[in-house]
């Protein structure tokens, strides 16, 4: 008895407890409904589905973590395969065209960030001001027709290609991206830079960080992981269509808060926003796996979202009381 | 009539003399769009074989009050005939009915006005596809090349009520043949759209064809086709056209592909209201410029007059 009262709050206070907790509820559900789903073909197919989604959300876990928002990041997943693409087929070096693409991301992460951080206004309105603004670029540049690579390019078998099975490197990436900025931000100096700021913007500069940095280097981090989310779904499919990414940026939201982020900044979890990717990713998959009717699954990620804000909730209040 | 006409350097052809008409088609689409872009190649061909003045209005990024904006400053320019996109046929019905009062001839293009007759803006005639038949037509070209076991369609994006009513197209006439058919949400992310065919493919494995609404749809099933290697096995029925499409037919990937023939919606409507004004011939309700099918037969000649700006 006394062994469990320890262990419980101790499990409680790992931030993912929730996320894990859901996606192992939905692995046992899942696998009654559909002998399919617990096979390791299927769990590579739900990692990569996972993969984009959950390249981004890493990025805008940070971001929100820091106390902003990024919109931008559907838009930005279509601008980088588009650039990457338009110069290949420039007969630009495919490296090059993949570092200025990257660049590129940089650059609109760059001016959300300066623009929110000079002008005072708040990011959620910059970042949504972007996500326009490089939907109307790419229909107007495409006339909304989808840019095909008209070239091979070795190359974009390692950010996209086939593994074994139907693991794809895109989950490959995924994997290795989460565990890096896991130890960005909870192993060094930035990433409790990163947890100040979001938690008390106040205290934070008066401890002498500098927190306009902090913030402007995790829209660029945000950024640029979408664009190279694009880039693996671009190297898998070897066109883009001008609507690609578009709704992402609320799905990595959703994923983010799913893991245990607050929007409120301050708290949150690298690892928790990648299972939250996961999880919408496996629900998805899970469901017609399942045979369930097409058109439920948007109605039951809702539920998803609000069930998990609220145990997530519930559970810090618990912790911290 | 006859001052207006450019009687310029070239000189003045006295057949077109007598009859200048001036014709304005206004659309939904911007000319940046190469779908509209073919119509407005259709437009412009068919003005200069029968000598008229056609001009093609159309609002940059689509935009209903612009449109509109622009239904109205066409009205007030009191053209000989107007050419409009039934886009909104609420919005549409004040305008028109007053241009029609006006006695301005008007056709309409595209989309049409499907309320019932009673409601309905009484223009002359109709030039479009209708989006319910190309879903038949695709599922009865599917019929032609063998029955399939089950069919699941693709579609990208629920609620858009052509989509909708291209999937109740081909579910219809599946049905008929006792064909289990049911449409499934890809979303308009590819990554997805795979795995989500993928995965129902893994739970009906019976399953032998895959129709797709539009090239969100049908780029992922060709990826996931040849990537599982299934050519032969489950079979693609497309809606529109791409290059990435037309290579596919040519690969035997996907069965066939569906074309609205949009040129003609551009084309047409300029020679009706022509013969309207000149003779008082129209021809009836609606006049279909598809669906019209792409397979392997005609794909060489298809994939020519893309090029060439026809289609």
């Amino acid at each position: 008895m006394k062994r469990d009262k320890a262990t419980l709050p101790d499990l409680l206070r790992i931030k993912e407890f929730g996320a894990i907790v859901g996606v192992i509820v939905f692995l046992v559900l899942f696998s009654f409904l559909s002998n399919r789903f617990l096979t390791a073909e299927n769990v590579f197919n739900t990692l990569t589905m996972a993969a984009e989604l959950g390249i981004i959300s890493i990025g805008v876990a940070m971001l929100i973590i820091s106390g902003e928002f990024d919109l931008s990041v559907g838009s930005v997943f279509a601008v980088a395969p588009m650039t990457f693409a338009t110069m290949v087929n420039a007969k630009y070096n495919p490296y090059l065209s993949l570092i200025v693409s990257l660049m590129v991301c940089a650059g609109i992460g760059l001016v959300n960030g300066t623009v929110t951080l000079k002008t005072g206004i708040p990011s959620f309105i910059t970042t949504l001001g972007m996500m326009m603004f490089w939907r109307g670029i790419l229909l107007a540049i495409t006339g909304g027709f989808p840019i095909i690579l008209s070239r091979r390019v070795d190359m974009l078998q390692y950010l996209g290609g086939r593994v074994h099975g139907g693991l794809r490197y895109s989950a490959i990436w995924f994997v290795v991206l989460a565990f890096v900025f896991w130890v960005v931000l909870e192993k060094t100096r930035f990433g409790n830079w990163v947890f100040a700021t979001g938690g008390n913007l106040g205290a934070a500069r008066a401890l002498g960080i500098a927190t306009t940095r902090v913030k402007l280097v995790n829209f660029i981090f945000s950024s640029v992981l979408a664009g190279f989310a694009g880039l693996t779904t671009f190297a898998r499919f070897k066109l883009v269509d001008p609507t690609f990414g578009q709704e992402l940026e609320l799905e990595a939201i959703a994923s983010a808060v799913m893991g245990g982020t607050l929007l409120t900044g301050g708290y949150g979890s690298v690892v928790g926003a990648s299972v939250g990717a996961f999880m919408i990713s496996m629900v998805r998959n899970g469901l017609v796996l399942a045979g369930a009717p097409a058109y439920w699954y948007r109605a039951f990620i809702g539920v998803i979202l609000i069930i998990a804000a609220v145990i997530n909730a519930r559970i810090r209040k618990r912790v911290a009381g | 009539m006859c001052e207006k006409v450019a009687c310029g350097s070239s000189g003045c052809p006295t057949r077109v003399c007598w009859l200048q008409l001036h014709i304005l088609l206004v659309s939904h689409g911007g000319p940046a769009d190469p779908f509209w872009g073919v119509v407005m190649k259709g437009v412009k061909d068919a003005a200069s074989k029968f000598g008229v003045e056609a001009v093609y209005l159309g609002p940059e990024k689509f935009s209903l009050k612009e449109f509109i904006d622009l239904v109205n400053a066409a009205i007030a320019k009191k053209p000989d005939g107007l050419v409009v996109t039934m886009t909104n046929p609420v919005a549409l019905d004040e305008p028109l009915r007053r241009a029609i009062r006006m006695g301005i001839p008007v056709v309409a293009i595209n989309v049409p006005d499907d309320r019932p007759v009673e409601e309905k803006i009484p223009y002359l005639c109709y030039v479009g596809m209708d989006e319910y038949l190309a879903g038949v037509y695709a599922a009865r070209r599917m019929l032609q090349e063998f029955t399939p076991k089950r069919a699941v369609i693709a579609i990208h994006e629920p609620g858009h009520v052509g989509l909708e009513a291209r999937a109740k197209g081909i579910i219809d006439v599946l049905k008929e043949k006792k064909i289990p058919a049911e449409k499934m949400d890809i979303t308009t992310d590819p990554t997805k759209a795979l795995t989500l065919l993928k995965s129902y493919l893994a739970k009906y494995p019976d399953t032998d064809a895959i129709f797709t609404l539009g090239p969100l749809g049908a780029h992922p099933a060709i990826q996931l086709v040849e990537e599982e290697k299934l050519v032969g096995k489950v079979k693609i029925g497309a809606i529109d056209l791409t290059t990435r499409i037309t290579d596919a037919i040519k690969k035997g990937v996907v069965v066939f592909t569906i074309d609205q023939q949009q040129y003609l919606q551009g084309y047409l409507p300029i020679v009706f209201l022509y013969l309207y004004k000149e003779f008082g011939l129209i021809p009836h309700e609606n006049v279909l410029t598809g669906p019209s099918i792409v397979d392997k037969s005609n794909v060489d000649v298809v994939e020519k007059t893309v090029q060439l700006g026809y289609r």
